[in-house]
């Protein structure tokens, strides 16, 4: 049986530091999750009693509203002159539909209003009364690019409520699935953010290293964004011997292609003065409004789901830790670059040691209500948690808090009072997804 | 025998005077009267251009002088030239002023008869004595936009402030000249070595002051007093009040010997230092009045540069290069009294229509209100711009094409501060590209969003069009204009001027205005009405597609807004936001900084987290101003320290003070005019 | 900046062969192709089997190519991945009688020349389909080589790539950026949930397509479509499709 990744608490008798940061409570607000991050562990407290800074975050999060919100997180700014730029929702610069204000009196960026939600799709609801193999259907698609790390959430949280074993390989084959994605997602992260700073040499060759990958997790699960591949029925992957072999080889080549690059990257003065100091979060911001992942760990908060929630097969394998103390986008950068590395080191890892995992089933840790389980995932973007109760087999309810969603607050409070120029570069490093915020 | 020029202009003159009384009586009359007076004033000019100069009246003086009002080529040329602002802005006024009060069209009519006289005057009291009343009616008039909220009082305070002392430096200037002529006369002044000098630096502060340029600038007066006054009174003011300070510098010039070359050099530098700040202050400026005073500035830092090329040219011995330079200056004055009355004129039109005269405010509007006026305001605004073939690309082609051949002054100081001057100019001249997209681009091009209830003022267009006209034939016929105003170069030069004009392949001799060295015969050519001919034969093909596609079916989209509504008032550019580059760019010299109010200071991204509203705002510093104040201030500190050590209450120490100053006084008459 | 050279020159030439050559496996992978059968294996199919397909594809005749989302569960009794990216690749009636442009020669449906401007607009995808799309830009694809460009602007546009399922939200937005466009003008829709809502056809806030908001010329299907798939989307806008014999 996996250890309980959390300690549990009841209402006021639960005190946060200012060392605590909510990171999931639950629509009723009858269940919240809070990380310590002094002591890397996380507390399950029944109905919580939310101090006013946690109800602030929480509003900044998904609530029952359907529709577009704004993520506001300063004041109303006037003055002579003062205007608001619209960006959005139909752009080509975001790629996705999602919006932003920016209130400026020309070149300054004094407040920054994203608004998110544009392309809300009701899958939470959806899902309700759909078979947990149906509903995995919609979670994938959900946020495409992040498909693996929100199915293995999903399932993981539906096996703990329905307190059904799972093989130990098929957490190892999401692992795998999910490292793979993580270096496909930093890649194309790097590629934007190069791509910010018109460095276009080097963005192509990331994009290509990126595209070369998703034909390795294509071969490899028969998707190149992974649809599928960690469904229970889905009928076959390429993990054979020689599958394994043949991903090993064109892992080998985009890590060497990889470091090479981020090599020259390095040595490119233009590149790192755009990003250097450029969209700064203080780590006391970070934990007060409840960022999570790279972001986190770029204001040198040292959390990682894989390490403080760990689960089969990240309790068996070496995760290295990747922070950076300055909170830009030079350090998010630096966070996700070297994350790439840890990822191909754990791949070789789970490769390595493919035959020898055990044919058993892991027993998922208890849930935390009859037929109600929680999951956590460290996605690309950070801490995912997944939150479902399961009756008769099929989804009662399906609640999630998602890595994008908490690093909104964050993304605006970096750009104020940074130039225009800056919105590119702040955007990108956050890389967060306005598919996965909008569920 | 009489010229019959002189009773014309005995009759201008009359005229504008006369407009005072029955301005009281009948505003329209006045101001009808006023017009009559400039057209006259026009005519008598021309007359006096083309046929040779007159004396229009002569009596004797006070003094026992022959004191006179006459118009030579320098007099007629100044005079034609606030003429001709003069026709439009009492024409604008007829329906433009709705003051309670008659002040405004009295005021107006005693500036306008003050400026006259003060241009014609043969004798130096008579001058100052007109000097003087412009002045007191500049102020009169500026008082006159009390009913409008505004800090009037002090705009007006400040500009008599500055006004008395130009006077008083013009006085000085006057004992010296007195000291050394013996006269009050407008003689030539022979005596060289430091009085000379003397004289040329009181007359460049005195008329600088009326001028505006830095660092006399202050950037005050001209700005503020300009803009809170009423449309047609800035006109007034900043087309040819400064214009008297021209005038007054060139009757200086054209009477003090030939000069060291640093007296030249002195002009170049406070010259480009003014066109410079003029342009960034301009470029910065929200104010639809305040952004073209800011461009006067500029502008007439432009001419002192012009001038400036010519006194060293002179001092060193480059005729050539100084009639050149003597020709732009002249030309310079021309193109931005006339292009400028234009402006201040539509700044009136704005504030009429949008009941603002702030940029940020008007956002556009005018071109649906009064497109004949826009279009007229955007010809103006891109002559100051230089835009070719309007008058002002043809003075600053020629002001630039004397700086280039700063390279001739010889000595390296100079041909340092030439080129030095040189490149101040050309940045000058980009910014205020800027200043005027800006102006024209939020006032008369911008197609704004809130525009419905926006009354468009009536009859105040055609004096600003016609002004435009005039811009646009000045450009076209330039060559032309230069071979006219021959006489007055003549005079500034003390030499028979032979205008810069010639012809080059198929361009017939006459249509080109050219620059020459003593090397190059031809040191640099352009032929403004070969470039019209050119622009409007290039502009065919799209005037008749225009016209074509105006029968073709077209489909209107909405605004791209990112696939949002059509973008609301508040989501447009705002004329401030566009020149914040600017203020942060150049916060050195601007002293730009950022304030927030009502949730504490802000300097960290997470100072400000509740969710109340704050206010922000940037500031722009004119660091004259602070100069200016620390002066006041000092002024100020130390006449209440005296007043307290003098006059502290105590009948005894105020006793001692009399006493002691009557013996300083005694003392000093007694060795400066008893028996030697 | 030398290095970058080195990087360049070591990596050689990436760019697809596509369309001169046929698309490789790699370009066309199983997920990325066609899942089909006779219509007579098709109409041996049981209910319960026809059922279990998530979005309801499989039809008598034919299987709706606009509508399978790829899961491959039919795989499980008989179906089978094959097809060209021109296949995925046609009008509605065509993708749902599942052939695609793959059996006729593409007519341009709006008087283009061979050079496009394209936008993407993405009115509710995964993030997928956005990916796929501009994929194209990046060394693989390479879509500048034939002409094709990404515009910023819709105003600069020729065609509208539309990805995602019409959210309530983003129904008016799509149709102003469709006014936006200058004609002439074409719409190519791009993945399952923008032919006919994909997985999400019986969600709670998608309920209306794209057909229905905007008129779309060609689809693309997919879940998300490879890129090779909406690159033949493309071409065939421009009149420069594949014919049956040039790429099969």
């Amino acid at each position: 049986m996996s250890p309980a990744p959390f300690d549990v608490a009841r209402g006021s008798a639960f005190r946060p530091s200012d060392r605590t940061a909510l990171a999931y409570v639950s629509r009723d607000g009858a269940l919240a999750l809070y990380n310590d991050y002094a002591t890397h562990r996380s507390t399950l407290v029944h109905e919580p009693v939310l101090r006013g800074e946690d109800l602030e975050v929480r509003a900044r999060w998904r609530g029952a509203a359907p529709g577009p919100r704004t993520v506001s997180v300063g004041g109303r700014v006037q003055g002579y002159g003062v205007f608001t730029f619209p960006y959005g929702p139909v752009a080509m610069g975001t790629a996705e539909a999602g919006a932003f204000d920016l209130v400026t009196y020309g070149e300054r960026i004094l407040e920054l209003v994203p608004t998110v939600g544009y392309k809300d799709r009701g899958i939470e609801q959806a899902v309700v009364g759909r078979t947990v193999e149906d509903a995995a259907l919609w979670v994938e698609r959900r946020a495409g690019v992040f498909a693996l790390a929100h199915v293995s959430a999903f399932l993981a949280a539906a096996e703990a409520a329905a307190g059904r074993s799972v093989p130990e390989r098929e957490l190892w084959r999401r692992a795998l699935a999910q490292e793979l994605q993580r270096i496909q997602a930093h890649l194309r992260l790097l590629a934007r953010v190069a791509d910010g700073a018109s460095q276009n040499v080097g963005a192509a060759q990331v994009h290509a290293l990126e595209e070369e990958l998703l034909r390795a997790i294509s071969r490899c699960f028969g998707h190149r964004w992974g649809f599928g591949a960690l469904l229970p029925a889905h009928p076959s992957d390429r993990l054979d011997r020689n599958g394994r072999t043949e991903l090993a080889d064109r892992l080998g080549r985009i890590s060497r292609g990889f470091n090479g690059l981020w090599e020259t990257f390095l040595t490119s003065r233009t590149f790192i003065d755009r990003i250097q100091g450029t969209g700064t979060v203080p780590a006391a911001e970070s934990v007060r409004w409840a960022a999570v992942g790279p972001t986190l760990r770029a204001s040198s908060i040292a959390w990682d789901d894989r390490l403080r929630q760990p689960s089969v097969p990240y309790t068996d394998l070496f995760v290295p830790l990747a922070t950076e103390a300055n909170g830009d986008a030079l350090a998010r950068v630096l966070v996700r670059q070297e994350e790439i590395r840890a990822s191909f080191l754990m791949l070789e890892q789970m490769l390595e040691r493919w035959e020898g995992v055990g044919a058993g089933e892991v027993i998922p840790s208890p849930g935390i209500a009859p037929s109600r389980g929680i999951a956590r995932v460290e996605a690309p973007n950070g801490d995912l948690v997944y939150d479902v109760t399961i009756a008769d087999g099929r989804v009662a309810s399906l609640q999630s808090r998602s890595p994008s969603e908490a690093n909104w607050p964050v993304m605006a409070l970096s750009l104020r009072g940074a130039v225009f120029t800056d919105f590119v570069f702040s955007l990108e490093s956050f890389g967060s997804s306005f598919a996965e915020t909008d569920g | 025998m009489i010229d019959p020029g002189s009773v014309v202009f005995l009759a201008a003159v009359a005229a504008l005077f006369a407009a005072a009384p029955v301005a009281f009586v009948r505003r329209r009359a006045g101001y009808t009267l006023s017009l009559a007076g400039s057209l006259l004033v026009v005519t008598a000019a021309t007359w006096a251009l083309a046929v040779g100069p007159f004396t229009v009246v002569s009596w004797t003086g006070v003094l026992g002088s022959d004191v006179s009002l006459r118009l030579d080529a320098l007099s007629a040329f100044f005079v034609l030239v606030a003429g001709i602002v003069w026709t439009a802005t009492s024409f604008y006024s007829i329906g433009y002023d709705d003051e309670p009060s008659a002040g405004l069209a009295v005021s107006y009519a005693l500036t306008l008869g003050s400026i006259a006289i003060l241009i014609t005057a043969t004798d130096w009291l008579l001058f100052l004595a007109a000097w003087e009343a412009m002045t007191l009616a500049a102020y009169w008039m500026i008082l006159e936009a009390l009913g409008r909220p505004s800090r009037v009082y002090s705009a007006a305070f400040v500009f008599l402030a500055f006004g008395e002392a130009s006077t008083l430096l013009v006085a000085v200037m006057i004992a010296a000249t007195y000291s050394t002529t013996g006269t009050f006369a407008m003689t030539a002044i022979t005596v060289a070595g430091p009085l000379a000098s003397v004289i040329f630096v009181a007359a460049v502060v005195g008329f600088g002051l009326k001028m505006g340029v830095a660092p006399f600038h202050m950037s005050e007066w001209l700005p503020i007093a300009h803009s809170s006054a009423p449309s047609n009174a800035s006109a007034v003011l900043s087309s040819t009040l400064t214009l008297a300070g021209v005038y007054g510098l060139f009757r200086v010039v054209t009477l003090l010997p030939t000069g060291p070359s640093w007296w030249g050099a002195l002009l170049l530098v406070i010259g480009a230092v003014s066109a410079l700040l003029g342009a960034i202050f301009a470029s910065v400026s929200e104010h639809a009045k305040g952004l073209p005073a800011y461009s006067t500035i500029e502008n007439n830092g432009l001419i002192l540069v012009a001038l400036g090329i010519a006194l060293v040219a002179r001092a060193q011995g480059l005729p050539t290069l100084a009639t050149f330079a003597l020709y732009a200056a002249l030309f310079q004055a021309f193109a931005h009294a006339v292009t400028k009355a234009a402006l201040f004129l539509f700044a009136g039109d704005v504030e009429r229509t949008m009941r603002t005269y702030d940029l940020t405010r008007v956002r556009g509007g005018l071109k649906d209100a009064d497109q004949l006026a826009s279009g007229a305001s955007v010809v103006a605004a891109l002559s100051l711009a230089a835009a070719p073939p309007l008058a002002g690309f043809v003075s600053e082609w020629m002001i630039l094409e004397s700086l280039f051949q700063s390279y001739q002054f010889g000595q390296p100081t100079l041909e340092f501060i030439g080129l030095l001057s040189g490149a101040i100019v050309a940045l000058a001249a980009g910014l205020v590209l800027v200043a005027m997209l800006k102006f024209i681009g939020f006032t008369a091009l911008w197609k704004p969003t809130h525009s419905a209830g926006a009354v468009p003022a009536r009859g105040l267009a055609a004096p600003i069009a016609a002004l435009a006209g005039v811009v646009v034939a000045l450009g076209v016929l330039a060559p032309w204009v230069l071979v006219f105003v021959t006489p007055t170069a003549s005079q500034l030069l003390g030499t028979t001027a032979i205008a810069p004009i010639g012809g080059l392949l198929a361009i017939p001799t006459g249509w080109s205005i050219i620059s020459t060295t003593p090397a190059l015969s031809m040191f640099g050519i352009l032929s403004p009405p070969a470039i019209s001919i050119a622009l409007a034969v290039g502009a065919l093909p799209a005037i008749a597609y225009y016209a074509a596609g105006r029968r073709r079916a077209l489909r209107r989209a909405d605004a791209w807004s990112g696939g949002r509504a059509p973008p609301r008032t508040s989501e447009t550019y705002t004329s401030f936001g566009y020149s914040t580059g600017m203020r942060i760019m150049l916060h050195s010299i601007l002293g730009t900084r950022e304030i927030r109010r009502s949730a504490g200071p802000l300097g960290t991204i997470s100072e400000i987290r509740s969710p109340e509203t704050y206010d922000v705002e940037l500031e722009v510093l004119d660091v004259f101003k602070s100069f200016y104040d620390v002066l006041v201030r000092l002024v100020g500190g130390t006449a209440v320290a005296l007043q307290r050590a003098i006059m502290p209450g105590r009948v005894g120490r105020y006793l001692a003070y009399i006493l002691s100053m009557t013996l300083i006084v005694i003392v000093y008459v007694a060795i400066a005019f008893g028996p030697r | 900046m030398t290095s970058w050279i080195r990087h360049s020159a070591a990596r050689g030439i990436l760019t697809s062969r596509y369309p001169d050559r046929a698309a490789t496996d790699e370009e066309l992978p199983e997920a990325g192709r066609t899942p089909t059968a006779h219509p007579e294996e098709l109409a041996r199919l049981s209910d319960g089997e026809r059922s279990l397909c998530p979005t309801g594809a499989i039809r008598e005749q034919a299987v709706d190519q606009g509508r399978c989302i790829r899961c491959e569960r039919c795989f499980a009794f008989g179906l089978r991945p094959l097809g060209s990216p021109a296949m995925n690749v046609g009008t509605r009636e065509e993708l749902r009688e599942s052939a695609g442009l793959a059996d006729r020669r593409p007519t341009s449906v709006a008087p283009f020349g061979t050079s496009l401007h394209v936008f993407m607009i993405d009115v509710g995808s995964c993030h997928a389909c956005n990916a796929e799309v501009l994929a194209l830009g990046t060394p693989y694809y390479d879509l500048n080589r034939l002409g094709l460009f990404f515009t910023n602007s819709p105003r600069h546009a020729d065609v509208l790539v539309v990805v995602g399922v019409p959210t309530p939200e983003m129904v008016e937005p799509l149709r102003r950026t469709y006014e936006a466009m200058p004609g002439p003008k074409a719409v190519l829709a791009v993945g399952a949930c923008a032919i006919d809502r994909g997985i999400f056809a019986d969600g709670p806030r998608t309920g209306s397509s794209v057909g229905e908001i905007v008129p779309v010329d060609l689809y693309v299907a997919g879940c998300p479509p490879p890129p090779v798939a909406i690159l033949e989307g493309v071409l065939a806008l421009a009149g420069r499709g594949a014919t049956p014999e040039e790429r099969r």
